[in-house]
């Protein structure tokens, strides 16, 4: 499914040139559960915004599922991820300013599924996320593990085949944290969806069905 | 998806009470502000629409060159209507009329004063006047008739009932005949260029002045129907040498000109037509779009300088799918709804100040906003409005990068923004300050005209059109008002002072160019007439107070006396036909019809014949209303049956200045407008900057700054914009007024002050607006401010 080759990535900065990622070669394969682990600033962040397309790399090749992604354009690109990632953050992201199930609802939005099929898919996952009483609250109004709980429906709602969640649990207590991981558990289980996540802890990394430690930047085997 | 948008809009706008309040009061101001003016504009371009033929109707223009100056002119010969409409093919109608009759009328012993004009039958159905009573074809069918409009008739007749058949009743006219009523008509709206409140056959006016009937004498207004097919080019040529052809050098070669440009033009600089009141109307609708950006600019630069809060939602979108034109939509359609309210909040401005607005314009606007075109132009001021306002902000938020915002970077606004920011409020300054210069510049030109040694004391100068039997008994009414004690003097005079209506160019004397006509303004006077209005002699003799001896001697003016140019003029003589006549005195000019330019010759003769006008002046320092009251009793007694009907000089002068006193006035409002817009917007980009600041304030403060280096801090970069707005603004300021003050000839000089002045001003209302907040933010508690980071 995701195919990475000699991918390098760099900024300058002053006089040298500081290495972001260095050489990653990769092979996903489609149901695969990732864990990204490493110390701050290894690169796991970026790698994840790599291959969510939200950033550019400088060299090598990548691959998903069959396009080649370093000869896209941008908006083939956003085509690409729109239909088939979603996305999970520590911070969880969820826009303030509209409810729980306005925030579910805006990714179908913009891949203009029609009005009575949207309402539809976000009750169903509502529904299976047990959050139906809370649909007409704002984020502000929500816990932080209630909050990451529609970060991650929001994620699944356009049915993505792969998920990338950079420390989904980063702001989480254990509890909650641990109520997310099973969730992606069962999501990859089940649902056959594909994850790749950024994490610090053992605990959660183990959750993944392989793990891949990052180093300043490079693969540690 | 636009309801989604709709939605944040507005819950956006209600997170941010306070910024969306500036936001929105700023733009409803401007679109307020602009609605007034289009609404203006809108009445000064459907001028005389009330005509339906208007396509085809014209008025005849009468062009006349002297010394090789052209001079338009609206009079023509009194057989001059007739002649056209059976001689020249294209024109179906012509009809003619006098130029405006002050005539009193009455009822039984109710007196009052109408205005109204002599014209030809013709003239009723050309103009689609809409009969209520009797009709426009059997109107004139008696010598004696008249046709009212519906407030004369109330005036005269009430409102009720016994007023619905007014056809042959009978108003005495000036106290003596009675003419007949032949039909009531509807009051024409204000916004055309008729004033009338009755019409009588022209035959009237006619019979009374014999001398219309001569080609030479252009006395009348002509008035033109066209076949709707003719050629006006056609007509035209015809026209040219038409007067010509009737009698051997005559010199006016005639035009037909079309009812269309009668408001916005009219205005003839040697023969060619130039834009008159369209500059007006330009100028305005122009301020009318810059007010409108200013508050446009207000919106950008506050939701750019906003936009550190909103990149987090622009990130999430983006990696939820959004794509750039979704989101550039949604910024936009975000503004429009912004400005859907101002204007909501606009219309209700607009309610709240039609009336001063209309007092002050003198006009009769209304907003009815259920008149389509009304509709049309709200929804798209608003979709304008919105669009300007939000596509520099749409933009510039889309185009953020998703994981810049979205790794928890502090985001760092690039510096196009900043700068574009900076830019704008600039701008908004520089206009400002245009226009508070052009504002000051236009009240002391205006005050500088208005205090112009006119050579004679316009103050404490009554005068009256004459009624009744005043000429006739005129030594007597004026030793009756001396014997009041109120009065110095009185004299009669052909015209007001300000309006002088006679002038030739047939005057010849010894030395003259017999190849040069010069066009002298000749008026008939008692002998009391330079006394009364207090001229001064340059040289020679007033006339004798027994007029008679002097029916040969004429007074001329300096400027005559210039251009006659020899020596021994007193006693020489100048010559019209066979007619010789001695000069005996010369006056020192004395401003008249033109009140920007030098005193045009003039040559004063001492013959009452055609007096029309009695001045009075009044003795310095009395009681104006026991003078007036004194003089009402009196002119009761001297002149039975007439109302005393009076104007005072310097009002009538005041009046002339009554479009450079509006302009005045209303770029004095404008500029205020457009300072306070543009403070508003000020205000907000100096409460961001201190927000975002105040870590810095704080760090600062620990480090033992002080409460006036702070405010110094955040208000200087803001002040620099001011000065730099200034610099801009003055040259622009410059060149626009110097174009302005080069139409009149008598003008100031600019002042380096006023520039001064108008930039202390910005300066110091900028300087306000800011270190409000940047005192705000420097009392606050560093502590406090330090620990939110």
């Amino acid at each position: 499914m995701i195919q990475l080759k000699g991918i390098f990535k760099w900024v300058n900065s002053g006089g040298n040139r500081v290495f972001l990622l260095k050489d990653i070669n990769l092979t996903i394969k489609e149901g695969e559960f990732i864990s990204i682990m490493g110390p701050s600033g290894s690169g796991k962040s970026t790698l994840l915004n790599v291959v969510g397309m939200l950033d550019d790399f400088n060299e090598g090749e990548y691959n998903f599922i069959g396009q080649p992604v370093h000869q896209l354009k941008e908006k083939h690109r956003a085509q690409l991820y729109k239909s088939h990632i979603g996305f999970v953050f520590q911070a969880y992201h969820l826009i303030d300013e509209l409810t729980v199930y306005e925030n579910i609802e805006t990714p179908l939005l913009y891949q203009n599924v029609k009005s009575s099929e949207r309402q539809a898919i976000v009750a169903d996952i509502l529904d299976r996320f047990n959050i139906v009483g809370k649909k007409d609250l704002f984020p502000a109004q929500l816990s932080g593990g209630q909050q990451q709980l529609v970060g991650v429906a929001r994620a699944l709602v356009a049915k993505p085949k792969l998920i990338l969640a950079d420390e989904p649990t980063g702001n989480l207590n254990t509890k909650q944290g641990t109520e997310i991981m099973e969730l992606f558990k069962q999501l990859n289980e089940e649902d056959g969806v594909t994850i790749i996540q950024a994490t610090h802890s053992e605990k959660n990394a183990a959750y993944g069905s392989k793990i891949i430690n990052l180093l300043d930047g490079r693969v540690e085997k | 998806m636009f309801k989604n948008y709709i939605k944040i809009a507005f819950r956006n706008l209600w997170k941010n009470k306070g910024y969306g309040l500036l936001n929105i009061s700023g733009l409803a101001i401007g679109i307020a502000c602009a609605g007034l003016i289009f609404l203006w504009v809108e009445d000064e371009f459907t001028y005389n629409h009330y005509f339906e033929n208007r396509d085809n109707l014209f008025k005849v223009k009468d062009c006349q060159t002297y010394d090789g100056t052209t001079y338009t002119f609206d009079a023509t010969p009194g057989p001059f209507a007739q002649g056209i409409k059976s001689e020249i093919p294209g024109i179906q109608n012509a009809a003619r009329t006098t130029w405006g009759n002050s005539v009193l009328f009455s009822l039984n012993d109710k007196p009052i004063y109408e205005q109204g004009l002599y014209v030809d039958a013709a003239f009723l159905s050309m103009f689609q006047l809409q009969f209520v009573q009797g009709n426009a074809q059997n109107a004139f069918n008696q010598l004696n008739s008249l046709v009212i409009t519906e407030t004369m008739a109330s005036k005269f007749f009430g409102t009720d009932k016994s007023r619905d058949n007014l056809i042959g009743k009978t108003l005495k006219v000036d106290n003596k005949e009675n003419y007949t009523i032949s039909g009531v008509i509807k009051d024409l709206p204000k916004n055309v260029s008729f004033r009338f409140n009755w019409l009588s056959p022209f035959k009237i006016y006619k019979d009374q002045n014999k001398w219309l009937q001569k080609w030479g004498n252009n006395g009348v207004v002509t008035y033109v129907e066209k076949d709707p097919g003719a050629n006006i080019e056609t007509i035209n040529k015809k026209l040219y040498n038409y007067v010509e052809g009737k009698q051997k050098g005559a010199t006016a070669k005639m035009s037909i000109y079309p009812m269309n440009r009668w408001r916005m033009y009219d205005s003839f600089d040697n023969g060619k037509e130039i834009p008159g009141r369209i500059r007006y109307v330009n100028l305005f609708s122009l301020i009318a779009w810059i007010i409108l950006i200013i508050a446009c600019i207000n919106f950008m630069n506050l939701t750019t300088a906003r936009s550190e809060q909103r990149a987090k939602e622009v990130g999430v979108r983006k990696v939820l799918g959004a794509g750039k034109r979704k989101l550039i939509g949604q910024f936009i359609g975000e503004s429009i709804f912004t400005s859907m309210v101002a204007t909501f909040f606009a219309l209700i401005i607009i309610y709240i100040s039609l009336p001063a607005f209309n007092s002050l314009v003198e006009k009769q606007l209304v907003l009815n906003i259920s008149e389509p075109s009304h509709i049309a132009a709200l929804v798209i001021l608003t979709f304008i409005c919105g669009m300007i306002a939000g596509s520099y902000p749409a933009f510039y938020l889309s185009s953020f990068k998703p994981v810049s915002v979205l790794k928890g970077i502090k985001f760092v606004p690039s510096g196009n923004a900043g700068i574009i920011r900076k830019g704008l409020v600039v701008l908004q300054f520089a206009i400002s300050i245009i226009l508070i210069i052009a504002t000051i510049i236009i009240y002391e030109q205006i005050s500088y005209v208005k205090n112009r040694d006119l050579g004679y004391n316009k103050s404490n100068l009554v005068f009256m059109y004459l009624q009744g039997n005043i000429k006739e008994h005129f030594e007597v009414i004026k030793n009756d008002l001396q014997s009041t004690g109120f009065v110095q003097n009185s004299a009669l005079s052909n015209d007001p002072v300000l309006q002088m209506g006679s002038n030739t160019g047939d005057f010849v004397w010894e030395g003259k160019d017999p190849s040069k006509q010069v066009l002298i303004t000749v008026e008939g006077v008692s002998p009391e007439y330079a006394s009364t209005m207090r001229m001064q002699l340059e040289a020679g003799r007033d006339f004798y107070p027994e007029g008679k001896i002097d029916s040969t001697n004429v007074i001329i003016n300096e400027s005559l006396s210039m251009i006659i140019n020899k020596k021994n003029i007193l006693g020489s003589t100048i010559s019209q036909g066979d007619t010789k006549y001695t000069i005996v005195g010369i006056l020192k000019d004395f401003v008249y019809n033109n009140m920007y330019g030098p005193a045009a010759p003039l040559v004063l003769f001492s013959n009452k014949s055609n007096c029309n006008v009695l001045s009075i002046r009044l003795k310095d320092g009395v009681q104006i209303p026991a003078a007036l009251s004194a003089m009402e009793t009196l002119m009761k007694k001297d002149n039975p049956g007439y109302p005393f009907d009076y104007n005072f000089i310097d009002q009538q002068f005041d009046q002339l200045f009554k479009t450079e006193t509006l302009i005045g006035k209303l770029a004095g409002i404008f500029s205020i407008l457009a300072i306070f817009i543009s403070s508003l917007g000020l205000f907000g980009l100096a409460a961001y900057t201190a927000e975002r600041r105040t870590k810095e304030i704080g760090i600062r403060k620990v480090l033992g700054a002080g409460l006036a280096s702070l405010t110094y801090l955040i208000s200087i970069d803001f002040l620099q914009l001011v000065f730099l707005a200034c610099i801009l603004a003055f040259p622009v300021a410059w060149w626009i007024m110097h174009n302005w003050l080069y139409d009149f000839e008598y003008r100031i000089q600019m002042s380096w002050w006023i520039f001064v002045a108008a930039g202390l001003l910005a300066i110091f209302i900028a300087l306000v607006t800011v270190s409000f907040q940047a005192i705000r933010a420097a009392v606050a508690n560093p502590v406090k401010s330090l620990r939110t980071e």
